[in-house]
C-alpha cells in the first residue's frame, strides 16, 4: 500500500463565484514510502495547492486523500494537527523560521508540539544541527544567518522532528547554486535514510535530482515518470524554466 | 506554560508597544480608583464635618410679630421637652450668635463668634469641656458675665496660659472665663473653635434684642427625629399663635442626608465615566491583539505547519492579552492607590483643616458623662427646678392656640449649613449665617 494516495482530488477556490479557480482538477497520484518525488510546474499550475493538500494544510473540495491508508477528510482538526506534528515536515522557500526564537529553539519547536521533554528537545535539536553542520550557530538568531544557513536550520528542524515525510516547497529558490547543491545533498541524504521526500519546484534542473518527476499543469498531472537519467526534459513541453 | 513563556517573550520584545497597550488599562483603572476614592473621601469628610457640628438636632426658628416677649418660648420649650419628650430629647439650648471682638490685655480677636447658649449648649453642639466649668443655670438666671472659650480663642488670647478666672472683653464688656472647650475643628481662625459661649439671658445686653429667635433641640438618636419634630410641631402650634409670630422647624440631619445622596449620585456618575475610560482601555488591548495576530499570520502559519495545536496558538495570544491587561491593572491599582493617597491628603487638608479632629475614641472619652447614669444637663435641670421653682412649673402653652392659628410648617431649609468645600480655611461663614435677622 502506498504511503500517499490522492484519489481524484479537486480543489476549487471561490467556488460558485465568478472568479472561481480550479486549482486542482481530478488529480490521482500515489507516492510510496522512501520515494524522492519532484512535483514540477509553472506558477499557477496548482503545485502549491497540491503541496498544501499533501501536507494537510488544506483539505480538498472533492476526492479523497489517503495518508498511510487513512482518509484525511475524515480527520478532526486535532487529528490533522497530530499528523502535521508527527508525519510531515516542511521546508519552504522563505525558510520560515520564527525570528523571535534562536536557532536551536526553532529546531526544537516541532518537538515541543510532540510533547518531548526539554532536555531531550535540546539534545535532538543539537544532533540535527550537527547533521547539517551548523551547530556552532545554535544560539544565534535566524536573522544573523545567511540564506543557506537558514535553510539548513529549516532542514535541521525537519530532521529533528523525525517525520517520515519531508515536503520541500522551492527549498532552493532563494539560494545560489553552491548552497543549492548543499541543500539538495542534505535532502538526498535524508531520503537515503528512509524519509519520503516530496520536492516542489519550477526548476527542471532541481527536479532532475529526484527519482521521479510529476509534472502539473492547469491543475492536472500531465506527466509522471521515473527519472531514468536520460529521458525527460528534452521531449517535454516548455516548462517555464527561469532563464 | 509554553504559551506563558512565549507571551512573556513577545511582550519583552516589544516593550514600547506593550506599554502603550497597557496605558489604556492603566489610565482606566487609575481613574476609576482615584475618582471613586475621592468621592468617598469627600463624603467621609462631609459626614465628619456634620458630625462635628453635632448630629440629631432639630433647629427651631421663630419670627416674632409681637415683640413684647409675651411668650417665653425658651422656658416653654425647655419644660415641654423635659416633661413630655424626656425619653427622646437630650438637651435644649437657644442658638444665637454674634460676631464680637474679643480682647484680653493687648491681644484682640476681631472675627470670633459669640454664642448665646444655655447650660446645654455644649452638648447640643458637640463641644466638650476641657478645663474649668461650663455655663450653668445660675449664670443664666443671674445673668452672670461668664464665658467658656473655644480652643482657638483660648490659645490665641492666652498663649497656652491658664485662662480660667481671667477677664476677657467681649465687645467691650468684661467677662470672666470659667472654662474652655476641646478643639473639635481645625483650631484655626474662622473654624468651629473660634468662638465663646455666654449665658443666653444676656441677649438683651449683648444683642440689643428683646427676644430669642433660634433654638436647638438635641435628640438622642436619629430614629427619634421625626417623632420629636411631629411633637414639637403640635407644641409650637399651640404655643405660638399666628398673631404672635411664625415658627419653623428644621431637621438638622437633612442637610447631611442630602449631601450624602448627592455624593452617591456623583460617585455613580464619576465612576461611570471612569468605567468608560476602562472600557476604552480594554478595547485598546483588543485592537492591539488583533493587529498582533494580523502581523503574525506568518508565524502562526509556520507553527501550524510544524504541528502546533490550535489551542496552543490561541493560548499564546490570549495569555499575552491577559498578561497585558493584568499588568496594566496592577500598575493602575498601584498608581491609583498612590494617587488617591496624595490627592486625598491634599483634598483632606483643604477641607478638614489638618489635625483638627481628635481620634474618635479619644473624643468619646472626653465627652462628659459619656457612660454615666445621669447626664449633666439633667442634673442641672433638676438643680434649677429646685432652686427656681417658678421657672418650669407651667409647661403648657401660654397663649391658647386659635383654630387657624398655626404657624407655617417648617418645610424649607432657611439656613443652609456652610458646605465644607467653601470653607477652605477662610472667614467664618457660619458665624454670619447664625446671626439673628440674617
Amino acid at each position: 500500500m502506498s504511503l500517499i494516495r490522492l484519489d481524484n482530488v479537486s480543489k476549487i477556490y471561490a467556488q460558485g463565484q465568478e472568479n472561481q479557480v480550479n486549482a486542482l482538477d481530478g488529480v490521482t497520484l500515489e507516492i510510496n514510502q522512501g520515494e524522492f518525488v519532484a512535483i514540477i510546474g509553472t506558477s499557477g499550475s496548482g503545485k502549491s495547492t497540491m503541496m498544501n493538500i499533501l501536507g494537510c494544510l488544506d483539505v480538498p473540495t472533492a476526492g479523497e486523500y489517503y495518508l498511510d491508508g487513512v482518509p484525511v477528510s475524515g480527520c478532526t482538526r486535532r487529528e490533522l494537527e497530530q499528523i502535521r506534528s508527527r508525519q510531515i515536515a516542511f521546508i519552504f522557500q522563505g525558510y520560515n523560521l520564527i525570528l523571535s526564537l534562536n536557532v536551536w529553539q526553532n529546531v526544537a519547536l516541532p518537538l515541543l508540539y510532540q510533547k518531548v521533554p526539554l532536555a531531550q528537545r535540546k539534545q535532538r535539536a543539537m544532533e540535527a544541527l550537527e547533521q547539517v553542520e551548523i551547530a556552532v550557530k545554535a544560539d544565534s538568531r535566524p536573522s544573523q544567518l545567511s540564506g543557506g544557513q537558514q535553510q539548513r536550520v529549516a532542514i535541521a528542524r525537519a530532521i529533528a522532528a523525525r517525520s517520515p515525510i519531508l515536503m520541500a516547497d522551492e527549498p532552493t529558490g532563494a539560494l545560489d547554486s553552491r548552497t543549492e547543491a548543499q541543500v539538495l545533498e542534505l535532502m538526498k541524504a535524508l531520503n537515503r535514510q528512509g524519509t519520503t521526500v516530496i520536492l516542489i519546484t519550477h526548476d527542471t534542473g532541481i527536479a532532475a535530482q529526484a527519482h521521479r518527476t510529476v509534472r502539473v499543469m492547469d491543475g492536472k498531472i500531465v506527466h509522471d515518470s521515473l527519472w531514468d537519467g536520460v529521458l525527460m526534459d528534452i521531449n517535454a513541453p516548455a516548462m517555464g524554466v527561469t532563464p | 506554560m509554553n504559551a506563558l513563556i512565549m507571551a512573556l517573550d513577545s511582550i519583552r520584545e516589544k516593550k514600547g508597544r506593550s506599554f502603550l497597550t497597557m496605558l489604556g488599562i492603566i489610565i482606566g483603572v487609575t481613574a476609576v480608583l482615584v475618582l471613586v476614592a475621592l468621592v468617598s473621601g469627600y463624603n467621609a469628610d462631609i459626614t465628619a464635618y456634620y458630625e462635628k457640628l453635632g448630629v440629631n438636632k432639630v433647629n427651631v426658628t421663630v419670627t416674632w410679630y409681637d415683640t413684647s416677649r409675651s411668650v417665653d418660648v425658651m422656658s416653654a420649650l425647655y419644660d415641654y421637652c423635659d416633661q413630655e419628650l424626656s425619653d427622646m430629647v437630650e438637651e435644649v439650648s437657644p442658638d444665637l450668635s454674634t460676631s464680637l471682638p474679643m480682647k484680653y490685655r493687648t491681644t484682640t480677636l476681631d472675627s470670633s463668634t459669640v454664642y448665646l447658649g444655655s447650660d446645654e449648649y455644649a452638648v447640643c453642639n458637640n463641644y466638650t469641656l476641657k478645663s474649668g466649668r461650663d455655663i450653668n443655670a445660675f449664670d443664666i438666671e443671674q445673668r452672670n458675665r461668664v464665658c467658656v472659650l473655644g480652643s482657638y480663642v483660648a490659645d490665641s488670647l492666652f498663649q497656652y496660659a491658664d485662662p480660667i478666672g481671667e477677664t476677657v472683653y467681649l465687645g467691650g464688656e468684661p467677662f470672666t472665663v470659667v472654662g474652655t472647650y476641646y478643639q473639635k475643628d481645625g483650631g484655626t481662625e474662622g473654624a468651629m473653635d473660634d468662638m465663646a459661649v455666654i449665658p443666653y439671658s444676656l441677649d438683651r445686653a449683648m444683642l440689643q434684642t428683646d427676644y430669642l429667635t433660634s433654638f436647638t433641640v438635641k435628640v438622642d438618636k436619629s430614629d427619634n427625629m421625626d417623632a420629636v419634630m411631629a411633637n414639637l410641631e403640635v407644641f409650637l402650634a399651640d404655643t405660638i399663635s399666628s398673631t404672635v409670630g411664625e415658627y419653623e422647624l428644621e431637621n438638622g440631619n437633612a442637610a447631611m442626608t442630602e449631601s450624602t445622596e448627592e455624593m452617591i449620585s456623583m460617585s455613580v456618575v464619576l465612576g461611570g465615566i471612569a468605567g468608560i475610560a476602562l472600557l476604552v482601555g480594554g478595547i485598546g488591548i483588543m485592537n492591539i491583539m488583533l493587529v498582533t495576530v494580523t502581523e503574525r499570520t506568518r508565524e502562526i502559519g509556520i507553527k501550524k505547519s510544524i504541528g502546533a495545536p490550535r489551542g496552543e496558538i490561541i493560548g499564546q495570544f490570549l495569555v499575552e492579552a491577559a498578561i497585558l491587561s493584568g499588568m496594566g491593572g496592577v500598575i493602575g491599582i498601584l498608581l491609583g492607590y498612590g494617587l488617591s493617597l496624595i490627592l486625598g491628603k491634599a483634598m483632606y487638608d483643604l477641607i478638614l483643616f489638618p489635625g483638627g479632629l481628635l481620634p474618635r475614641r479619644e473624643r468619646s472619652r472626653h465627652r462628659p458623662g459619656g457612660g454615666g447614669a445621669v447626664r449633666p444637663g439633667h442634673r442641672l435641670r433638676r438643680l434649677r427646678r429646685q432652686l427656681l421653682p417658678g421657672s418650669g412649673a407651667d409647661p403648657g402653652p401660654v397663649l391658647q392656640a386659635g383654630g387657624a392659628g398655626r404657624g407655617p410648617r417648617g418645610s424649607g431649609k432657611r439656613q443652609r449649613l456652610p458646605h465644607p468645600l467653601f470653607r477652605r480655611g477662610g472667614k467664618p461663614l457660619g458665624g454670619l449665617l447664625h446671626q439673628p435677622g440674617l
